[in-house]
């Protein structure tokens, strides 16, 4: 965490209080400290994986809403030990479902909403508000507010300072009392985002609620059906709402490593001869691969042909504008240590036929690890010209993906990610046609 | 069919931070600098499409132009590079406002404060204001003063002051400016502009040194037996004599392009990537730096000057035949000069720094040379083993060479010298921008990372102090020596390595 002088503790206000409060005390203070002059984050923050532990005793409190190793170490242990594939995800529904069944529900210490990574608390937000849903069905509406002031270590004439306010309760008396004071909160000048850090599955009334409201999205594909997923990406784009998924965040460094194969001028001809591209992934839903693919394609302007649906591998076909054929498929590997992440992509192979002489022709190989480049250069890979790279594996937590995302968005759907979805829902539909 | 003219998947994967709503206000807006320089880096911005919807750009000058004019003679310095972009410079062209303005006469800047504000608002630039002066340097501190006097700079989070070099003519002219520019704004609103920073291939020593495990741990006096710095141009001193004829080789190049070269080749690894960690550790390395005998300095210096040269095709003239150059003027158009830093990391290693103008070769590059292997094991087929080299060049071919020794082929057991090259245009294929184009987005985004601190300058200044108080009290000390046009300089500067058993790289 980045040092912080709280000006006050977390104070419980009735809800219809917190909006006068909050005015009350930024007016009392000094002019020139009415806050930093940066962005409002809210975030659903269900962390059901964390409170489902809790509460089954399995780590000790405070519940805190970061995925932390404890929790990831504990949950993978769990996993084995009732006898789940160790393919399990650590945000299937399946472990869920398990750690519901018996569940206890007891009180413990829920700090949700007050601890920030040190990712987003540098970037000094004006106001976070956690909407921090529990497990108890029957759980009333509670509301806590607090400032606090990181100490800055470079200039210390700007205001960063910023207040935590925190609304918890069950997902009905959240939608229903809850979203009330979100109006209020909203703090007109600055940019607002919502970073939805659960499935996009649940709690469907309440993120309609905020895209109603015209506030900027973040979501995560890896969690969530793919159908879901693209109908909310299709629907934004549409309506013209800036969204990002941290799900194409992460796709970055393979962006960027697919790019910088072909940034030597005399590599260019390559792409003009693509014939094949296979894409491994993680198994879980398979949407991250999807984009990859779809943004292959939009750069290199493919037009999508047809989509092959055989449960573990899907193949997809393309066609270039001369008439030439490309097939690509994703397919999803069983690994035994899962990432945070399911459904991430683990490697990719592209061939580039230029001569009916395999020698001359070309196999660009990335993979995140060095396994996984062997697995891809297996079967006379290496009689081509082989390029090989190994993409640094994205352990990063969501915080540190929102982060990266706060700091660098202009505010709208990245332009990549919008042509990227465009392709990715053609395609979609196209399986269930 | 994609194109093989550019990498399609690199295509909008650059994220470029993006400038705030901004008004760039730009004194001696008729000058060379605004045409040649700054409107073509802010056109290229704009074509990058990094110039925000909110912008302006305010020319100020002398001249009794309107908007119309400026807008309508930019365009025709300009032609060549609008003639493929015709469209976008109609539309990048409203940007551009015009406002005769002397900065001396307080109500010009009143007026034009008023001008500002309208402009401001029409606009929307939020009341950012960048300064640029790209004026006389007499004028620095005084244009300083008219703008802070008219409250332009009183916001320090709004608005800010590019001075273009050189900075001062000496330490304490350089001292007294500094004070000046500082009592009208605050540091953090102060950007020195050295446009070598602003390229890539300057900024890439920081990466290679500080991104790569293998450089650092030899990047010492340990294995490093000497540096070279070079800087040389072609071209002859051409409609610029006037500025030339105050300023020379010393003050126009080494003082300032070199010797920031010298600093991000020798600084220390700063704790942080942030302004005030590098420039902290910039200003450290350059106040160790010294001549190599600062009480004798003849000895570590030569100045040359260029005489007639050229060929039967093209004759050259000698830099006194020049229109505009005193018939004896003792300006050098040439300096190599010997440096020592006084620090743990370089003591004892010598850095050379040499400049010129109608040298045979437009380049400039860092040349570290490295000590020899302590036994020759094996004969080298070209009498002795050469020592490793690592050259960094920044222009042009931007990139880097290593030199190192492999076994001759053949049945004997002879060495070689071969090079292992890194060329920005093989490995990227895209030409890097220019400097003032990366300068003027920091400045408008108020990083101040590639600008030159104020103890940077007095810094690089105090180093050369010795050389200037020679030139100007005794300068039959500091000898001009001719040096015919497209030589490498005069014969006396290989005289400066050869003492130390060594020759200038002939790149």
């Amino acid at each position: 965490m980045k040092p912080q002088l709280t000006l006050q503790a977390p104070l419980e206000l009735p809800h219809q209080e917190i909006s006068n409060y909050l005015n009350q005390l930024w007016i009392s203070e000094e002019e020139d400290s009415s806050g930093a002059n940066t962005f409002t984050l809210m975030v659903w923050q269900p962390a059901w994986l964390e409170q489902c532990l809790v509460q089954n005793g399995l780590i000790n409190g405070p519940i805190t809403g970061i995925l932390s190793p404890e929790i990831i170490k504990v949950a993978k242990k769990f996993i084995i030990n009732k006898g789940l594939p160790h393919t399990t995800s650590i945000n299937s529904g399946e472990l869920l479902d398990l750690l519901k069944e018996n569940l206890l529900i007891k009180d413990h210490e829920d700090l949700r909403g007050q601890f920030f990574e040190s990712s987003i608390s540098t970037l000094n937000p004006r106001r976070l508000i956690t909407l921090a849903p529990t497990l108890n069905k029957a759980s009333e509406i509670k509301t806590f507010v607090s400032a606090y002031c990181p100490l800055s270590e470079n200039n210390i004439t700007q205001t960063i300072c910023g207040d935590l306010v925190v609304v918890r309760g069950d997902s009905n008396s959240i939608y229903e009392k809850g979203l009330n004071i979100i109006d209020e909160l909203t703090i007109k000048d600055l940019p607002t985002w919502l970073w939805w850090n659960g499935s996009l599955d649940e709690a469907q009334e309440i993120f309609n609620f905020f895209t109603d409201h015209g506030i900027r999205l973040i979501i995560d594909t890896a969690i969530g059906s793919p159908k879901r997923c693209l109908k909310i990406l299709d629907q934004s784009i549409r309506s013209n709402k800036a969204i990002n998924d941290l799900n194409w965040v992460r796709l970055k460094s393979w962006r960027e490593s697919l790019a910088m194969i072909f940034d030597p001028p005399t590599r260019r001809p390559i792409l003009d001869h693509i014939s094949d591209i296979d894409i491994d992934i993680a198994e879980g839903n398979f949407l991250q691969a999807l984009f990859l693919i779809s943004w292959i394609s939009d750069k290199l302007e493919w037009e999508f042909s047809k989509i092959e649906n055989y449960g573990e591998l899907i193949k997809i076909e393309f066609e270039r504008n001369n008439g030439e054929k490309i097939s690509t498929g994703i397919n999803s590997v069983p690994l035994g240590n899962q990432g945070i992440h399911s459904g991430q992509v683990i490697g990719l192979r592209l061939i580039s036929k230029i001569s009916e002489v395999q020698k001359n022709n070309t196999c660009v190989i990335l993979g995140c690890e060095s396994v996984e480049c062997m697995r891809l250069e297996a079967g006379g890979m290496a009689d081509m010209q082989l390029i090989e790279q190994v993409v640094p594996n994205a352990f990063s937590s969501s915080e540190s993906d929102v982060s990266k995302l706060l700091g660098s968005s202009r505010g709208n759907t990245s332009p990549l990610f919008e042509n990227s979805i465009k392709v990715a829902v053609k395609i979609f539909n196209s399986i269930n046609n | 069919m994609s194109s093989t003219f550019s990498n399609p998947l690199r295509l909008g994967l650059r994220q470029e931070r993006v400038i705030s709503p901004q008004c760039l206000i730009i004194f001696g807006a008729s000058g060379d600098l605004t045409h040649r320089k700054l409107i073509p880096a802010l056109f290229e911005l704009y074509l990058q499409r990094r110039i925000p919807s909110e912008f302006a750009i305010v020319g100020c000058a002398r001249r009794p132009w309107s908007d119309q004019d400026f807008r309508e003679k930019m365009k025709a310095k300009l032609a060549d590079q609008i003639s493929n972009n015709e469209k976008e410079w109609d539309k990048f062209s409203n940007y551009l406002f015009y406002e005769p303005v002397d900065l001396q006469q307080s109500e010009h800047v009143v007026r034009l404060s008023k001008r500002l504000n309208e402009i401001d608002k029409l606009q929307a630039t939020h009341g950012n204001k960048t300064f640029y002066l790209s004026v006389s340097p007499n004028f620095y501190g005084s244009g300083c003063k008219a703008l802070k006097a008219a409250g332009l700079i009183d916001d320090p989070k709004k608005s800010r002051v590019v001075i273009e070099k050189p900075f001062g003519r000496d330490y304490s002219s350089a001292k007294k400016l500094n004070k000046i520019v500082q009592s009208c704004a605050d540091e953090s609103q102060i950007y020195r502009i050295d446009h070598y920073l602003g390229k890539e291939t300057v900024q890439n020593i920081l990466v290679m040194r500080f991104a790569n495990t293998i450089f650092e741990p030899i990047w010492n006096r340990n294995y490093i037996s000497s540096v070279q710095i070079t800087s040389s141009e072609t071209v002859g001193v051409e409609d610029r004599a006037g500025y030339y004829e105050s300023s020379g080789a010393l003050r126009d190049m080494l003082q300032n392009h070199l010797t920031q070269m010298l600093a991000v080749t020798a600084m220390e690894p700063p704790g942080k990537f942030e302004p005030e960690a590098i420039r902290n550790e910039k200003a450290k390395v350059l106040q160790a730096s010294n001549l190599a005998d600062e009480n004798e300095p003849w000895n570590c210096c030569i100045r040359g000057q260029y005489a007639k040269g050229g060929n039967s095709l093209k004759r050259l003239k000698g830099y006194r035949d020049e229109d505009g150059v005193n018939l004896n003027s003792t300006t050098e158009t040439y300096i190599a000069t010997k440096v020592f830093i006084d620090n743990w990391r370089w003591q004892g290693v010598p850095f050379y720094l040499r400049t010129g103008k109608r040298l045979p070769k437009r380049l400039g590059e860092i040349v570290l040379t490295f000590k020899d292997v302590p036994v020759h094991l094996f004969e080298s087929t070209i009498i002795n083993p050469a020592p490793n080299q690592l050259i960094l060049r920044i222009q042009p071919n931007e990139g880097a060479t290593f030199k190192f020794e492999v076994k001759s082929p053949g049945s004997g057991m002879k060495s070689r010298p071969v090079e292992m090259e890194f060329s920005y245009d093989e490995s990227f294929g895209e030409p890097s921008d220019e400097g003032y184009v990366r300068l003027l987005a920091d400045a408008m985004l108020s990083d101040p990372t590639l600008f030159t601190r104020s103890d940077e300058v007095e810094a690089a200044w105090k180093l050369y102090t010795p050389l200037i108080e020679l030139m100007e009290n005794a300068p039959w000390k500091l000898p001009i020596h001719k040096y015919e046009s497209m030589t490498w300089g005069p014969p006396e500067s290989d005289q400066l390595l050869s003492k130390d058993n060594l020759f200038w790289r002939r790149p």
